[in-house]
């Protein structure tokens, strides 16, 4: 046999023996893919509660104005309204179901004929300011908007509005994006990082410290190992985001392409801390403490330019997390999210990939058993 | 016990340098920080032999083994296996020696045949030698019936057997038990025991550690006693205990003695230990010594028992290193 071929037997070897092991210890697998189905369940879930303030609308009057502007206000994209009468609106503010209650008074539209002033009556549970400058900030826009339709020759500046991209997207197909990138950092992380603690924990590695192989070649084929199972607990991942969120995307082979460059970046890295700290406990805390935080700056919500905080911006920019995100927010709605273009984000992330392997391949060659 | 099917040996095998020692440890050092695991050991094990390392836990048995099998570098001195010097022939060396670590190092999620197989591939055995091979081992180790259960439900004494078996699959030359019978039963143990017997029927070197003397006295045609990383003695338990033993006198008194001072005095006296109406006389050996003793007590006291043997290998240890062996 020559040095090839049993270097390719023993990446096989090794990759076959990860799987087999993680299918029977499934914490890395199953913390890859609870963890970002998850968040993308919680972001969800604020998404949906935080981004419209529930609000009743009691219509004293009913008229063609009162309902223009109701629908104005339905158009303010800050509002879940509902209509209704003054006392049950009063129960709804009072037993905390509803943030404001907008009241259209009954001389809403002879008022307006008149050229009379008209107050609206805004009652607003104040005791949380998002949703409270939520309110304050909608109803003046929604008067705006009101007037715009009803009266516009009374309205004299109006936005001209040019779009950058040819769709708006929404916040969950943004959030899905960032979700893949957490299944992928996750995926590869936890699986490679445990499985080579564990190899110390349990004392394993000198099974293989102790054999001929080339450490190299050990190294390759418990990152191949790792990586496969990544890829099994990503796909599951994604098949959830396409299949049950909905958000298809615009270029599928980017998707792959960026995905196994990702999870491969992050199964080297797990390998090297885990080879690294020798302890799963230590790993899986130091794995968390680290890449939740690099996650979140690192444009998760949206583009880091956004922030307006140069550190976090600086940071972000550090990790891999960021690139993978500008390319798949690329992938999935052909958005260019820094200057850098497609092909050099790529070959950061290839950087990373040829650097992190190669730190894990060094601590593994320089690995020696103290006692 | 089933004996092992013959395999071919590897070309790496073949190549080992014939009538060198199997091993060969010349001023091997090893230093933690301000710790001297290892000070300058020198040894040689001859091709062929058991050879047993003694010494208290901490006395660098494992360092020096770690060293021999290159998962850790020496801070000085030399390792040759079998000629190959270990520091750059470590493949070479790894080829032709199979381990049996304190741990066992078995995947214990996976399945005995899982172990075994991947081994099979880690050491490059021939594909189409392997099943075959696979199941010799299993068979010489009596776990064939086991093979396709989870190691994590076998017994300490079938886990170190499973060890023992697939260090042999590779077929080395040389091979090291570290602590092979460590927290295995008395039943268990005896049949290890005539496994590592059996390597030497079949030309093997054999390197055990191990902190039962018993073992050792069964085992190992030489001993190696290390202590602080220091070689203290070397020879066969027999020799040893010639050299370093004397003879032990146990008397049985009517009553204990008031005094013992004029006993210690007696030139040849190394120690004396008294309980109650026993007394356990260690001396260099020589029979004047004895007589002076026996004498000595007959006129103190009334002698009840007397009773003169060879010390044993624990008592030698404690002369030699003044400590116990699982100190």
């Amino acid at each position: 046999m020559n040095q090839l071929t049993y270097d390719l037997r023993v990446i096989w070897a090794c990759a076959r023996k990860e799987i087999k092991s993680a299918f029977t210890e499934r914490i890395g697998t199953i913390l890859g893919i609870v963890l970002p189905v998850n968040f993308l369940v919680l972001f969800s879930l604020f998404a949906l509660n935080g981004g419209l303030a529930p609000t009743a609308v009691v219509m004293a009057d009913t008229g063609p104005l009162a309902q223009q502007f109701y629908q104005a206000m339905a158009r303010a994209h800050s509002f879940r309204l509902q209509i209704a009468g003054a006392q049950p609106a009063q129960a709804l503010l009072q037993t905390g179901k509803i943030v404001a209650v907008v009241t259209i008074p009954a001389n809403f539209d002879s008022s307006l004929e008149a050229g009379q002033p008209v107050q609206l009556g805004v009652q607003i549970n104040n005791l949380n300011t998002d949703f409270t400058n939520d309110i304050r900030r909608a109803v003046p826009l929604s008067i705006s908007s009101f007037y715009a339709q009803a009266f516009p020759r009374l309205v004299n500046v109006t936005a001209d509005e040019h779009d950058l991209w040819p769709q708006d997207t929404d916040y969950i197909p943004y959030l899905t994006v960032s979700i893949l990138v957490i299944a992928l950092m996750m995926g590869g992380l936890l699986q490679s990082g445990t499985a080579s603690a564990g190899e110390w924990e349990k004392a394993t590695i000198k099974e293989l410290l102790l054999s001929p192989a080339s450490r190299w070649a050990i190294m390759v084929g418990k990152m191949l190992g790792s990586f496969l199972m990544g890829l099994m607990s990503t796909t599951l991942v994604l098949a959830v985001l396409v299949l049950v969120v909905g958000v298809w995307p615009l270029h599928w082979a980017e998707v792959i392409g960026f995905s196994l460059l990702t999870l491969l970046i992050f199964t080297a890295y797990g390998t090297l801390l885990g080879t690294v700290l020798k302890q799963r406990q230590a790993f899986i805390a130091l794995a968390f403490a680290t890449s939740l935080p690099l996650f979140f700056i690192s444009g998760a919500f949206g583009p880091v330019s956004f922030a307006h905080i140069p550190l976090i911006e600086f940071l972000a920019k550090i990790f891999p997390v960021y690139y993978a995100i500008v390319l798949q927010q690329h992938a999935f709605h052909g958005f260019d999210l820094n200057t850098l273009g497609v092909g050099m984000n790529v070959l950061v992330l290839l950087g990373y990939a040829l650097i992190l392997i190669i730190l894990a391949a060094i601590a593994l060659r320089r690995t020696t058993v103290s006692s | 016990m089933t004996t092992q099917t013959p395999v071919s040996l590897n070309p790496t095998n073949a190549a080992a340098s014939t009538g060198a020692p199997a091993i060969e440890l010349i001023e091997l050092t090893k230093i933690f920080g301000h710790f001297t695991a290892v000070d300058h050991l020198s040894l040689t094990v001859r091709p062929g032999e058991i050879f047993g390392l003694l010494g208290p836990n901490g006395s660098g048995k494992t360092t020096t083994i770690n060293m021999l099998s290159g998962l850790s570098k020496p801070t000085s001195g030399q390792v040759k296996v079998l000629g190959y010097d270990v520091r750059h022939q470590t493949q070479q060396v790894r080829q032709i020696l199979g381990s049996v670590p304190q741990e066992t190092a078995l995947y214990e999620e996976l399945s005995a045949w899982t172990n075994m197989d991947f081994h099979a591939d880690l050491f490059g055995i021939p594909t189409a030698e392997k099943k075959q091979r696979i199941t010799a081992m299993l068979e010489l180790v009596q776990l064939l019936d086991r093979k396709d259960e989870a190691v994590q439900t076998f017994s300490g004494g079938m886990k170190r057997r499973l060890a023992l078996g697939r260090a042999l699959l590779h077929d080395p030359k040389l091979i090291y038990l570290d602590e092979p019978t460590l927290g295995v039963d008395v039943q268990a143990r005896r049949v290890i025991w005539d496994y590592i017997l059996a390597l030497r029927d079949q030309g093997k070197t054999v390197l055990i550690t191990t902190n039962y003397l018993e073992e050792a006295e069964a085992l190992c045609e030489r001993l190696a006693i290390i202590d602080h990383g220091k070689l203290i003695a070397v020879d066969t338990p027999a020799h040893l205990k010639q050299t370093y033993g004397g003879r032990v006198v146990e008397l049985e008194t009517a009553h204990p003695l008031t005094s013992l001072d004029v006993l210690r005095a007696i030139p040849g006296v190394l120690d004396i230990a008294a309980d109650g109406v026993h007394l356990t006389i260690n001396t260099t050996g020589a029979d004047h010594v004895v007589s002076q003793v026996v004498n000595h007590v007959s006129q103190a006291e009334e002698l009840r028992n007397i009773a003169i043997r060879e010390p044993a290998l624990e008592e030698i240890f404690l002369r030699l290193t003044g400590k116990a062996l699982r100190d």
